[in-house]
């Protein structure tokens, strides 16, 4: 099996009114055998800027670092947090300073900008943005992922109507997927609030 | 001085890559295979096999205990990371006394199944009495040895009751065939012998050794990719087969594992 699927990850973003969801799936695996049922894909960079990393689990987890390292001299020297549009330009550039020997995951970044305006975007593993109005996808279950959102989605819904369809779209993408799933999690995000929720899904 | 290399010479004569000897026609000693010109013979062969042979993505399990014969079995289907089916039938009736397990290429175990079957029946017809289980497997197994190298994938159980008892056998696309008491096949197995090993007595009844079986399938599902959907369990006892359940295992994990409602860590409590 080839390396991005070794550990076998599903990540996805929808854009709301004024606010956004971020979901993953909680499988950490060595091929097919499931190795941990409570792996932490999605990481937050601040308040309003959610990433999350789908790929090889340590490169998710060593990228996450850099990200976080980055992000705190950032807030040092300017004295204020990140923007979303900002903070995916710096990704994109980390991403391709390692153009010959990359970190081998593809980025999912998601944040509120100015005006609460919800921003995503996603990335190869080499740093090609792609920015979308609507939702962008990552990992092994990525093609079952974009059928699924391109079904269910609707423009401008509000945070109780975009979990529950941020969480249909997942659970039944990884639903078609051997090395992704086993549980969800999912954070929604609106100006005042950050909602984390963990999903029951198929153990199998 | 010369050293004398006469006893490396052979009186064989060498037989070069696909060319034809008349010389040893009707004399032939080795046998002569038309080879394949690449550079690279061994791994052409192994890319050919491996093209036509699918992963046996599956748990299979089957033990014979005081009662007879428990089957069971997952029922996805898999090519490679993309779950084709969760409701695939892997446990496969020969005939009423007898059942056969699936895994590997689901054509290939299906076909060869059905192929039995109607052996075992014009067996029936000629000889006036049902085959035994010994004989059914020996059959198949036969079967699939002169297909050897060709790239079939079947990896199967055979289990039934016959004038003998509870009888189980593993076949496979190798022409193997072994008679054992506890048998699991795919790449689940070795999650489901874990728990099928540790949890089995020969005197269990019917409900401990089918709870022991649905067990073991839905252990291998949680920690096996290519395994999931459905753990059907069947009993074979004196009188035939009878299927004894199929459950969800997305259910059967609540049902094991129920979730703990969480609680309040922080309680908000009115100012005094």
């Amino acid at each position: 099996m080839q390396i991005f699927e070794y550990n076998g990850s599903a990540v996805v973003a929808m854009v709301g009114k004024n606010c956004f969801a971020i979901a993953s799936d909680r499988r950490l695996g060595v091929q097919l055998q499931t190795i941990a049922t409570d792996f932490q894909r999605i990481s937050k960079i601040h308040d309003h800027l959610f990433i999350g990393l789908s790929g090889l689990a340590t490169d998710v987890q060593t990228l996450y670092q850099r990200l976080v390292f980055r992000h705190k001299l950032y807030q040092l020297r300017e004295e204020r947090d990140m923007k979303p549009e900002t903070f995916a330009s710096l990704v994109s550039a980390i991403l391709y300073e390692k153009r010959f020997g990359p970190y081998l995951c593809q980025p999912v970044i998601a944040g509120l900008g100015d005006d609460n305006k919800p921003f995503i975007c996603t990335m190869d593993s080499i740093g090609a943005k792609e920015l979308a109005k609507d939702f962008v996808v990552s990992g092994t279950a990525s093609e079952s992922l974009y059928g699924a959102c391109e079904a269910m989605f609707k423009p401008d819904m509000e945070a109780e109507e975009l979990f529950e369809t941020i969480s249909q779209a997942l659970l039944s993408s990884v639903d078609r997927d051997c090395l992704s799933g086993w549980g969800g999690h999912v954070y929604v995000v609106t100006p005042d609030e950050i909602k984390e929720k963990i999903l029951k899904g198929r153990m199998d | 001085m010369k050293l004398d290399t006469s006893g490396f010479e052979t009186s064989m004569p060498v037989i070069g890559f696909g060319s034809n000897s008349e010389m040893l026609d009707g004399v032939s000693s080795v046998p002569s295979f038309d080879l394949p010109r690449t550079t690279d013979f061994d791994g052409f062969q192994k890319k050919s096999v491996e093209m036509v042979k699918p992963a046996k993505g599956t748990t299979t399990l089957a033990f014979i205990f005081k009662e007879g014969v428990m089957v069971a079995a997952d029922s996805r289907a898999s090519m490679g990371g993309y779950i084709s089916s969760q409701s695939v039938k892997k446990i496969i009736e020969i005939n009423p006394y007898m059942l056969g397990t699936m895994a590997g290429g689901a054509a290939d175990c299906q076909f060869w199944h059905r192929n039995l079957g109607i052996k075992c029946r014009l067996h029936e017809l000629a000889n006036k009495r049902r085959i035994s289980v010994s004989g059914a497997s020996k059959l198949l197994a036969n079967m699939l040895y002169s297909y050897r190298g060709m790239g079939l994938s079947v990896g199967t159980m055979i289990a039934g009751w016959d004038e003998t008892g509870p009888g189980l056998y593993y076949v496979d696309n190798e022409g193997g065939r072994l008679k054992g008491d506890r048998f699991s096949v795919g790449s689940g197995s070795p999650y489901a012998y874990g728990v099928l090993d540790s949890g089995y007595k020969f005197d269990m009844s019917i409900e401990e050794a089918s709870e022991l079986a649905r067990r073991s399938i839905y252990h291998a599902t949680f920690r096996d990719g290519a395994s999931g959907g459905v753990a059907s369990v069947y009993h074979v006892g004196p009188q035939g087969w009878t299927k004894l359940s199929g459950d969800d295992v997305g259910e059967l994990h609540y049902h094991y594992y129920p979730v703990a409602p969480a609680t309040a860590e922080h309680v908000m409590e009115e100012a005094a």
